[in-house]
């Protein structure tokens, strides 16, 4: 009779044993399941919410070197200009072979007056008309406004590059004016200079500002006057042949976990870096990866920990059985039956229980995965403290064209709720793995210490 | 007839402070279609002299030789699965198994007819061995020794606990084994009825073995 016939007659036979056997390991595996899938699930919500906090890399112009710029006595006074390189689209796409970033957005700067329409009035420091500053952006979508939730679009579609001569306004203004989508509005360079044309833009969407506004705005920053623009009319309006992102490109990365890797492979790359520097925000990310991580090791301690205590309680029941079944293996020793035959059959007649009990466990660790999951983040829910957002060091760079700082809406960056738990076939395959470990390790753990002993021993023990 | 095992210079002695001798340059040769029995006082060996013949136990001293060949040599649990079937006192069956499950341990074979001449029913031979009776036990045991192809038998106190009519039953079923099919039993026994069935009586006293003449065996010898 070999092993295999052994094994599956003391399994068929045995049935309290094998009963409580199974009762162990399906509740084991239940729980290894039902952790497995929740981290899983709560990984997956992890890699989302990165992704939706996101994070990026600004390439700016290094404004701090004096060499950058050239100071020229004009009528009036000083005038000053930057003469150091332009960012241009040449550097956007060395920097965009990088392994890591998704999109980017080049923001131009400039400031115009209304010609056919009003801005929202606000203080007035000097008599003349009044004017707003605007950018010009690749993509309206990833302007910091609009990732920040601080604008949401309302009616129409955002800018891509392709656009020419186009504009988002808020709601503010399109109610004051009367404007709606596919209407056009005429602005001006306020530049003192002078001599610049009249550039007409196409309405193509329509914003609502979720920033209060303060009592003290000049109608330049009122928010409500942003007007953004594509590039092509910001050329225009400033009467330049190419477009120069003044105001810096942002790139935007998959994962923000993987911002500095990235930095430091732009920092390796072929621009003039004594013009250039580089600023990383990536302190949504920060705010939120800490209870990411605590809620991730979390779950990982607690597989890690049923994995453990079921493998003790496994070693102690089989320790204990195998210690009861001395007579037994002594009889096979006589027939010569090898001793590694005997642990064989030990470990068959576990797997064959562990087979059925983790089988069933699918079921079951579907049955509560959800539940427990539920019940595990509205606990880490609570104990989350409130995420403040910090404003980075050279958070500077990341304020409003008129130097105030954007604020997050940080409704969505709290840890995620209600997450979907599903137990996979991946997980029941990783139990299978583990478990089948975990059984091995504990027959053979259970088995040495009757196995150190010789044959004649263990008879005499059994007379 | 051919010499099946032979122990030279067989000795042992237990892993104790004095590493006490119980085996002590033993020479023996058995032969098959002979049914040997060894007796001597409790404590003098009888045991370990078989589970040394058996390749229970590896000797301190000396060789065990089957068909010329070092059983070390050979492996133990390879001659314990090839060449001998043992015997115990208290039957040794394997508790969740049936009579002819036991029996398949060490054999191919159809189990039932071995089990069938030994005197038990198809019925019995299908029910757990723990609802048999202690001489059923017995005659299971033996058809398990039976069964196997190994040529040596080695039976200790095969009949220490059953009543006087089973063990002479037992004791005849042995004799048959080695008269009718060639093995080579081997019977460590306090009998005195059991020994003097055997072919060859050896006496083990003091780490010594010597063989008996038949006459000498009376109602003490064995104790």
């Amino acid at each position: 009779m070999n092993l295999w016939k052994r094994a599956l007659l003391y399994t068929m036979r045995k049935k309290g044993k094998t009963g409580i056997l199974f009762l162990v390991l399906f509740v084991m595996s239940t729980f290894v399941l039902t952790g497995l899938s929740i981290r899983s699930a709560a990984g997956q919500s992890a890699g989302e919410l990165r992704q939706s906090v996101g994070g990026s890399i600004k390439l700016i112009r290094d404004e701090e070197k004096s060499q950058n710029w050239t100071y020229e006595q004009g009528i009036g006074g000083t005038m000053i200009g930057y003469t150091g390189t332009p960012i241009t689209d040449n550097e956007i796409e060395k920097i965009m072979q990088v392994e890591g970033i998704q999109s980017y957005n080049g923001i131009g700067y400039g400031s115009v007056y209304a010609r056919d329409f009003s801005f929202i009035s606000g203080i007035q420091f000097s008599a003349g008309s009044d004017y707003s500053s605007l950018p010009s952006v690749t993509y309206s979508e990833s302007f910091n406004y609009f990732r920040r939730k601080a604008f949401q679009l309302v009616q129409g579609r955002h800018i891509i590059p392709e656009d020419d001569h186009v504009v988002l306004i808020s709601t503010a203004l399109a109610e004051k004016n009367g404007l709606k989508l596919g209407d056009t509005i005429t602005v001006q360079c306020a530049n003192d200079a002078g001599g610049y044309p009249d550039v007409t833009l196409k309405i193509i969407g329509i914003y609502k500002s979720t920033i209060e506004e303060g009592q003290f705005n000049t109608t330049s920053t009122d928010k409500r006057n942003r007007l953004i623009i594509d590039h092509r009319a910001m050329k225009e309006i400033m009467q330049t042949d190419t477009i120069q992102y003044d105001n810096g490109v942002e790139f935007f990365v998959d994962d923000p976990k993987e911002i500095e890797r990235i930095t430091a492979e732009i920092q390796k790359l072929d621009l003039d870096w004594g013009c250039f520097k580089l600023t990383v925000d990536n302190s949504a990310y920060e705010a939120v990866s800490s209870s990411l991580t605590a809620m991730e090791s979390m779950v990982t301690g607690l597989i890690i920990g049923i994995a453990a205590v079921s493998a003790g309680v496994l070693a102690l029941i089989l320790h204990m059985w195998i210690r009861q079944r001395v007579r037994e293996t002594g009889i096979l020793l006589s027939v010569g039956v090898s001793k590694s035959g005997i642990i064989l059959q030990h470990i068959v007649e576990t797997m064959v229980i562990a087979l059925a009990a983790f089988g069933l466990s699918y079921f079951s660790g579907s049955l509560i995965a959800q539940g427990t999951s539920d019940l595990l983040f509205a606990q880490a829910a609570e104990s989350q403290p409130d995420i403040e957002l910090e404003i980075p060091d050279d958070g500077r760079e990341y304020l409003d064209l008129t130097g105030e700082y954007i604020p997050y809406d940080t409704t969505e960056m709290v840890s995620p709720k209600n997450i979907e738990v599903q137990v996979t076939q991946n997980h029941l395959f990783l139990v299978y793995v583990m478990g089948m470990c975990i059984v091995m390790l504990s027959v053979t753990l259970a088995s040495r210490s009757v196995l150190k002993m010789k044959p004649r021993n263990i008879l005499s023990q059994m007379s | 007839m051919d010499i099946l095992i032979e122990v030279k210079n067989l000795q042992y002695a237990y892993e104790t402070k004095n590493n006490k001798k119980v085996l002590r340059n033993i020479n023996a040769q058995m032969e098959q279609g002979r049914m040997y029995a060894i007796l001597g006082p409790s404590g003098c060996g009888k045991t370990t002299l078989l589970s040394l013949l058996g390749g229970l136990d590896s000797p301190t001293g000396g060789q065990v030789l089957y068909q010329g060949t070092d059983i070390e040599e050979t492996g133990l649990a390879k001659h314990r699965r090839r060449n001998v079937a043992f015997i115990f006192q208290s039957y040794n069956l394997i508790d969740y198994l049936t009579p002819i499950e036991n029996v398949a341990l060490t054999s191919k074979r159809p189990a039932l007819p071995v089990l069938e001449k030994l005197g038990l029913t198809a019925e019995e031979a299908g029910r757990n061995v723990l609802k048999l009776s202690g001489g059923q036990q017995q005659r299971v045991a033996i058809a398990r020794a039976l069964a196997s192809e190994a040529p040596i038998i080695l039976a200790d106190e095969p009949t220490g606990n059953l009543d006087e009519d089973t063990a002479a039953e037992i004791t005849a079923i042995l004799k048959e084994a080695a008269h009718s099919l060639g093995k080579c039993v081997i019977v460590v026994t306090h009998s005195n009825d059991l020994a003097r069935q055997a072919d060859i009586i050896m006496r083990l006293r003091k780490g010594d073995l010597q063989i008996v003449d038949g006459s000498e065996i009376n109602g003490s010898i064995g104790k």
